[in-house]
Order: C-alpha cells, then sequence, then structure tokens
C-alpha cells in the first residue's frame, strides 16, 4: 500500500474537517476522493501534501512515516484547482522550477523539461508567460510541473474545478490516458460523481470528515454501504420501504410481476432516449422512474395513464432512510 | 503561505514597529509633550493670537475652495475617463498624475509667472479687468487645487471600473434621461470614493506650504495661511505658538485618516 | 489612506489607442472641455511658462545653472540625499509591508494607521515634529540639525508610505496556493520568498520607489526648519528655487525648476511603462 492514513483527526477551530479517518491508498492506481464541499477531502489531501497539519493521526507514504516531515521533504506533486502558476515565470521555467531547487545539472533539466511539455502538449508554449494560456493549458503546464520531480505520488485538489465543461471532460480523458502511459500513484479530490466514475480506478467517499465507502466505481455504484453514497453516485427514488435508481424500476400496464404497485402517470418528460416519468401511487409518493423512449413508446405511455411498477430484478437498494433510523 | 520561523517573524516586527516608531511615531508624540508641557495656558494663548486665528480662517476657506473645485474637476474627469473613449485620452491620465509629483515651489513659480500683475502671461490682462491672482485668494486656491488635483479622480476611477456601466445601461432602458443616470445610479455608486477623495484633498489642502508660501506673499493678517504662521512663529523664536498650532493641524490630519480608514472596505478580506 | 492613490498598478484607464473613435456626446464633449481649459489654465499652461522662461536666453539659462557651484551642489545633495532615502526605502518599505500583511499581533491595526500619518501632515509641520525628537532640545540627545543626515531624516519621513502602500496591496493578493505549490516542489522557505514572493513584488516596489523618489526630490516644506538651508551643504533644489524666486531671479529659478520637472516627467514615464509590463503579465 502506497499512501497509508491512520486515525487521522483535524479541527478547524470548532469545526471537526477530519474525524478520526483511516484509509489505504493502493501504489500505482488513480484514486479518487469523493464527496460535497466542506467534507474534508480536500483537507485529507492537503494533510498527505504536508500543506496542512494532523492534529491527531499518521500518514505514511511508502512505508516512510510522513506525519511530520515537512512538504518539501515528502516529494509529493500537488496540482491546485486554480493551478497555483508562477506568473512571472514562463512555461518552461515553471516546469524546470523543481528540478532547479534540486541542483539538477542545466541539460539535465532542459531535457526533462522538453520531455514533460511534450508529454503534456505545450512544447511550442514553452518561451511563453503563464498569462498567455488558457485555463486547461494552464492546469496542463501545471502538471507537468508537478510530474518534473518525479513524485512517489501526485495529488489533485479538484484540478478541473475551474474549466468550463467541455474542457473538464476533455482533460478528464485525457488524465486518464496519462495515468496509463505514466503510472504514479495518483490520488484527486472530485465533488464530481461522474468525473470520478470515469477516470478513478478506486473511489473513497467522504462526507462530514467521515469515510462512507471505499471501492470500485462499479461496486459502488451496484451495491452503495448506504443511503448517502447511493444518493451521491446517482439518482434515487423511494419505492415502498426500499430507496433504488430510477431507471431499476419496470413500469407495465398490468399487475402482471409479483409485487407490483399501481399508480398514475403524473408528468412525463423526453430527454434524448430516456423518458423520465414521476408515478403517483397510491400511498401519496411520487417515484420517478426512467425507461427507454422505446420500452415508452411500445406501452403508448402518456400522463394520466395507470401503470404497476416494481423494482426490475438485480436492482441496487437500500433500505429506506426511516426504516435505517429504526433499525 | 510561507510561514517565518519564530525569531525571523519577531526581527521582522521589531524592525517595522521600531522604525515606524522612531520615524514618526514618537516623534509625534513629542509635539503633544511639548505642547503642553506648561499645560494649557500656552495653548489658549496660542488661538486668541488674532494672526493666528485670521490665517486659521484663511486656510480653511482657501481649502474649501480648492475641495470644492477639485471634486467638480475630479468626478468628471474620472467620468470621462472611465466611462468614454476619446483620443489622446491615455495622455490625459498620465498627465492628470503629473501634479503628485511636480514640486510644491515649481508649482508656485509657474502660477507666478502666468499671474502675476507685472509681466505674467495672464496676470496684467485680469488685473486690468480687476482680477487679481497673486498674492491674493485666487492664486492661493489655484495652487492648493493644484497641489491635490489627482486625489480626487485616483479615488473615483478604480470604483467606476469595478462597478462596470450595467446598472446605468439597465437605468437608460427603463427610460431614465442622463441626468436622471447620473444623479440616481452613477452617484450613489461611486458616493464612498468621492467621500476618501474628498477627506485626502482636504488634508492635503489644509497642510500645503511651499507653493502657498509663493503665490499668497505670506501677508501676516492678509494671505498668511496657517502653516506659514507655524514657519513664522518658529523662526520669529514664539516655538510654543508654532507648537500649539502645529499641534492642532496634526490632529485634523490624524482625524482625516482615522475617517478615511475608517469609511474605506477591509482589503485584506481574510 | 494613500493606498488608493499610490496602487496605480491596479488602474487601467488609458486604453485607449491612437486613431481611437470617439464614443463623447455632446454633453460630454462639453464637459470635456471646460476640464481641458481648466486643467491647461491651471498646470499645462504654467508649466510651460517654466520651460518657456527657462529656455528664453536660449541654452544659457540651462548652463548658467548646471555650472554655478551653489546650484550644482545643491542638485546633488538632492540627488544623492534622495538616492539614499529611495534605497532605505526599498529594504524597509517591503518589511513593512510584509508584517502589516503576514503578521498578526496587537497593534497592528496602529501601525498601519501611523504609515499615513506623513501623507496627510503638512509638511512644514512634519519639519517641526522631527526637529522636536531630532533637533538641538532632543530628548534622545540626538542633533541632526543643520546636517546632511537631517535631509535624509525629512525625506525619509514622507517617503515612508510609498512603497508601503504600493507593495501591500500586491502582497495580500499573492495566493497562498502558488507558495504551497513551490513547498511541495522542494522550495524552502528563502527559496520560496526569493523566487516567488519578490518577483511578484518587484513590480510594486519599482513603481513605489519611483514615486518616492519623486516626492524626495521635490521636498521643500519638511526641509525648511530641519535642514537649515546651508549653502553647498544642506540646501535643497526646492530651497534654491525659492530663493532664486525671492532673489528676483526668475530664469535661474525656472532653469532648475524645468531641470526638476524633466525628472518628475521621466519617473512618471517609467512608471507607466513598469505598469504595462506588469499588465501584460496579467
Amino acid at each position: 500500500m502506497s499512501i497509508e492514513i491512520s486515525n487521522v483527526t483535524k479541527r478547524f477551530g470548532d469545526f471537526v474537517a477530519l474525524d478520526d479517518v483511516s484509509v489505504s491508498l493502493p501504489t500505482g492506481q488513480l484514486t479518487a476522493l469523493l464527496g460535497p464541499s466542506g467534507g474534508g477531502k480536500s483537507t485529507l489531501l492537503r494533510i498527505v501534501a504536508g500543506l496542512e497539519k494532523a492534529d491527531t493521526g499518521r500518514v505514511t507514504i511508502e512505508g516512510v512515516d510522513a506525519t511530520r516531515m515537512s512538504p518539501q521533504k515528502r516529494n509529493v506533486g500537488f496540482v491546485f484547482q486554480h493551478y497555483a502558476v508562477f506568473k512571472h515565470m514562463s512555461v518552461a521555467k515553471n516546469v524546470a522550477f523543481g528540478l532547479e531547487i534540486r541542483r539538477k545539472n542545466k541539460d539535465e533539466v532542459r531535457a526533462r523539461v522538453d520531455e514533460l511539455l511534450k508529454l503534456v502538449h505545450l512544447t511550442q508554449f514553452a518561451d511563453r508567460l503563464p498569462s498567455q494560456l488558457s485555463g486547461g493549458q494552464r492546469q496542463r503546464m501545471a502538471l507537468a510541473r508537478a510530474l518534473a520531480v518525479q513524485p512517489k505520488v501526485l495529488l489533485l485538489d479538484e484540478p478541473f474545478g475551474a474549466l468550463d465543461a467541455k474542457v473538464r471532460k476533455e482533460l478528464r480523458e485525457w488524465l486518464r490516458r496519462l495515468h496509463d502511459e505514466v503510472p504514479v500513484t495518483t490520488v484527486f479530490v472530485t465533488h464530481d460523481q461522474e468525473e470520478a466514475m470515469e477516470v478513478a480506478d478506486e473511489i473513497v467517499v467522504i462526507n462530514d470528515g467521515r469515510i462512507e465507502q471505499v471501492g470500485r466505481p462499479d461496486q459502488l455504484y451496484d451495491r452503495p454501504a448506504n443511503d448517502f453514497v447511493m444518493g451521491f453516485l446517482g439518482d434515487v427514488t423511494q419505492l415502498g420501504e426500499v430507496r433504488l435508481r430510477p431507471h431499476d424500476i419496470e413500469i407495465a400496464l398490468t399487475p402482471d410481476l409479483a409485487g407490483s404497485v399501481p399508480g398514475d402517470v403524473l408528468r412525463l418528460t423526453r430527454i434524448g432516449f430516456e423518458v423520465r416519468l414521476v408515478v403517483g401511487t397510491e400511498d401519496g409518493r411520487e417515484v420517478s422512474v426512467v425507461t427507454t423512449r422505446a420500452h415508452a413508446r411500445s406501452l403508448e405511455l402518456d400522463a394520466g395513464d395507470r401503470v404497476w411498477i416494481t423494482p426490475s430484478s438485480g436492482a441496487s437498494t437500500v433500505p429506506a432512510m426511516k426504516s435505517l433510523l429504526a433499525g | 503561505m510561507v510561514e517565518l520561523s519564530t525569531p525571523a517573524k519577531w526581527a521582522l516586527r521589531l524592525v517595522a514597529v521600531a522604525y515606524v516608531f522612531f520615524l514618526v511615531g514618537w516623534p509625534v508624540i513629542n509635539l503633544a509633550q511639548r505642547t503642553f508641557a506648561d499645560g494649557w495656558t500656552a495653548f489658549v494663548q496660542t488661538f486668541q493670537d488674532p494672526d493666528v486665528t485670521h490665517a486659521l480662517l484663511v486656510t480653511v476657506e482657501v481649502s474649501l475652495w480648492a475641495v470644492a473645485i477639485n471634486t467638480v474637476f475630479g468626478v468628471g474627469m474620472a467620468l470621462l475617463l472611465v466611462r468614454y473613449e476619446f483620443p489622446g485620452k491615455r495622455l490625459l491620465s498620465a498627465l492628470i498624475d503629473l501634479p503628485m509629483s511636480v514640486s510644491p515651489v515649481v508649482i508656485g513659480l509657474a502660477l507666478l509667472l502666468v499671474y502675476n500683475g507685472r509681466d505674467g502671461w495672464f496676470g496684467p490682462w485680469l488685473e486690468s479687468r480687476g482680477i487679481t491672482v497673486i498674492f491674493s485668494s485666487p492664486g492661493m486656491v489655484m495652487a492648493t487645487c493644484f497641489v491635490a488635483l489627482p486625489l480626487v479622480v485616483r479615488e473615483v476611477v478604480p470604483v467606476l471600473e469595478e462597478v462596470g456601466d450595467d446598472q446605468e445601461q439597465a437605468a437608460r432602458s427603463l427610460g431614465g434621461n442622463a441626468v436622471q443616470v447620473l444623479r440616481r445610479i452613477t452617484l450613489p455608486s461611486i458616493k464612498w470614493a468621492v467621500v476618501y477623495g474628498v477627506v485626502l484633498s482636504l488634508a492635503r489642502s489644509l497642510g500645503e506650504f511651499g507653493a502657498l508660501k509663493i503665490v499668497s506673499g505670506n501677508l501676516t493678517g492678509r494671505t498668511q495661511t496657517a502653516p506659514l504662521v507655524v514657519e513664522q512663529k518658529y523662526t520669529n523664536f514664539s516655538p510654543d505658538e508654532a507648537y500649539a498650532l502645529s499641534f492642532v493641524l496634526v490632529l485634523i490630519s490624524v482625524l482625516c485618516i482615522v475617517v478615511v480608514s475608517a469609511l474605506r472596505p477591509k482589503e485584506s478580506s481574510e | 489612506m494613500t493606498t488608493a492613490v499610490l496602487s496605480q498598478d491596479t488602474r487601467t484607464v488609458g486604453r485607449g489607442r491612437p486613431g481611437v473613435r470617439s464614443t463623447l456626446t455632446r454633453g460630454s464633449a462639453l464637459g470635456l472641455g471646460v476640464a481641458l481649459l481648466w486643467f491647461s489654465l491651471l498646470v499645462l499652461i504654467p508649466l510651460a511658462a517654466i520651460v518657456a522662461t527657462a529656455g528664453g536666453e536660449g541654452l544659457r539659462g540651462y548652463v548658467d545653472t548646471l555650472t554655478n557651484p551653489q546650484s550644482w551642489a545643491a542638485i546633488k545633495l538632492t540627488v544623492g540625499q534622495s538616492l539614499l532615502v529611495t534605497g532605505i526605502n526599498v529594504v524597509m518599505g517591503p518589511i513593512i509591508a510584509w508584517v502589516l500583511v503576514r503578521d498578526r499581533f496587537w497593534g497592528r491595526g496602529l501601525l498601519d494607521l501611523v504609515i499615513d500619518i506623513p501623507f496627510a501632515m503638512p509638511t512644514i509641520v512634519a519639519g517641526l515634529v522631527l526637529l522636536g525628537l531630532y533637533g538641538p532640545q532632543s530628548p534622545l540627545g540626538i542633533n541632526v540639525s543643520n546636517s546632511r543626515p537631517s535631509v535624509a531624516l525629512a525625506l525619509a519621513f514622507v517617503t515612508l508610505p510609498f512603497i508601503v502602500r504600493t507593495v501591500q496591496p500586491v502582497l495580500g493578493e499573492l495566493e497562498a496556493d502558488v507558495e504551497e505549490a513551490a513547498a511541495s516542489l522542494g522550495a524552502g522557505r528563502l527559496t520560496i520568498l526569493r523566487r516567488i514572493v519578490l518577483p511578484a513584488i518587484v513590480p510594486a516596489i519599482a513603481a513605489g520607489a519611483a514615486l518616492s523618489f519623486a516626492r524626495a526630490i521635490s521636498e521643500y516644506g519638511t526641509l525648511v526648519l530641519i535642514s537649515g538651508s546651508l549653502p553647498y551643504k544642506t540646501e535643497a533644489v526646492s530651497v534654491r528655487v525659492l530663493s532664486f524666486i525671492e532673489g528676483g531671479d526668475r530664469t535661474s529659478a525656472a532653469a532648475l525648476a524645468s531641470i526638476m520637472l524633466g525628472v518628475a516627467l521621466a519617473v512618471i514615464i517609467a512608471l507607466d511603462v513598469v505598469q504595462r509590463r506588469v499588465a501584460r503579465r496579467g
């Protein structure tokens, strides 16, 4: 295991950012720390980097106890949400910074900088100032700068958070490919579940200073440990006493299926290939159901129709919050 | 953020505080001590001297005129520089700052050369129409205007830029005419900047010395201003009166600073 | 309170390029006309009068001024002491700004306030105040009056706020993550200060230094009481100009004044260049 975090607690005044957190982040993998903002994920990342000190607990990086180590000595690469470019230095100088600190000889620095600029596709921008780059380019430069010193781990704090949707998507795919090319242990913080699901090998869901669940993206999606994880990783609706995903509900015009519940179609919206329905059941609840356009057409569904709905076989469900509390 | 080691932090703190204390703090405290060394008597006597009270009145009158003129000019110029495009704008913007770097003595000389009644460029012509500029109030107001010229403009310009013209456009689209937009949208949004500018200009105007020494003629009981009295009293061996008057002038300038720093929104949001 | 006046690096006025189309309306054009008329009568024509008077006898006015040993001594003194004081400010200004922005201690607010006093205090009073502590009746036993150090002291007093107030906002806006990035790349404290913080505030220091130098060479009021204005020893240029005026020698006064004007203009142009370079960096 590459990064071991044991019993870490961090408070800011009265606010508990991390509450006795323990987790192992595996070597060579791309791990996402996922959760709502203010949940403690950035604090955890900053503690790993040494930019923040834990009140209690231990951090081990590649078997070395780093708990009391300064950020300078940890040899981690850190990428910030707002790029943290060195404004007065050219792109090449930015990338060379860590190497110059380590007093590498000039030829070595130049060769390494060239190599990295090529890797992040910024070779032709080497002599520009960061202010002449777009947001996406700046973040690629920041990534090259962090990678230049061959860090043991690469930490990214909401790296795509300040970019617009299209660039975000491009960069996220590019990060995945980059990680496959340069397999350095990478941890990135995000509040975007789609980003985490698409990029990460493993996801750590953090909420309210605690770890809710750790697992592969499909594990988390299909077998969420609790209501929070389920809700955070996708849409959720409640049918009877269970909570489940709207696309995991079968819809029929007849009460043929065992355990099906009758209801009326209150609203119906077509979005691209899918159709979203709101079904009012007899207990007064509104249940969201998602089905394909073809299926909806074959049933000739429309608002006001009476339908019977039931969880489809193999649907991932968790008990509804109320019964959870009661239990 | 870089955290300095504790000794380094204390060393810097000590250096900064000591430097400012010995350069400004202690001298100012020392002035207060001297002013009241023998109680209030000398202080009270100073302000019973008709030359002193007259000089204070002249100072206030000239300053108020200059501040009023500079406020109108400053707000108008700021609006022109921010809201309009015209050839030569950049040059004009740079020239507005010029008075900040011109010696008060040079300012006095410049006005003297143009407006003196004997051989100035415009002086004799104005004199023949009954207007005396040099050694008289108009010249003193002009000199004071000159030294404090950029202060209002420089306060208002950044605020106007930050506010943008969205609100003005909205008001215009709702049928507001130019005067209504100016009075109901633009002026309220730059209100505080104008207030800072006015207070700064006032402090600068009340204290002007070099330029006024030249254009006022320094005539006791007529055109002499308070700072000029300070010099005269000190060099004529009445240091107590010089201290007392200085103390009042320092008090006014400190008051101006306190007002501005209390009004100004805190820039360092933490 | 000098912040807005001095932090000119934030100003963006003057984007107008040559040949730019005017957007003036009839009302605003009238306003501009009146403003320009006033500005000309108040500033431009009088300053032109100085240059015209100085050049009235060709270059002779300038040559006479520069070859007059007393005037030359005044120029040397003023420029020398102004450079010295600007040098002191270049060191002390950023230190004070740093303490004001990054340090937290009781009395910091007061320190911040006191910095502005020299800006608001009447110059003649400033001279008197300094004379009280560093004059013949000094409670410290230090008497610098009528000596060269008194000139430096007076100039240091009046120029105190300049670099502090230009550096302070820039230091305050430095993003923490930039320094953190440098730290995680292995840069120690001194390296971060030298390679990240210092380059970021150098333009502000330069701007403040230019303003401070311009103010120092033009200072008059503060020097009157404390320097004694001894010819060849403590007489500053502005004092010399005034004694020319009082002596009725307006040509010499104007020649010396126009040299000072030239320096002031050069400083403003230098400032503009620095600021445009910074603006490009973004």
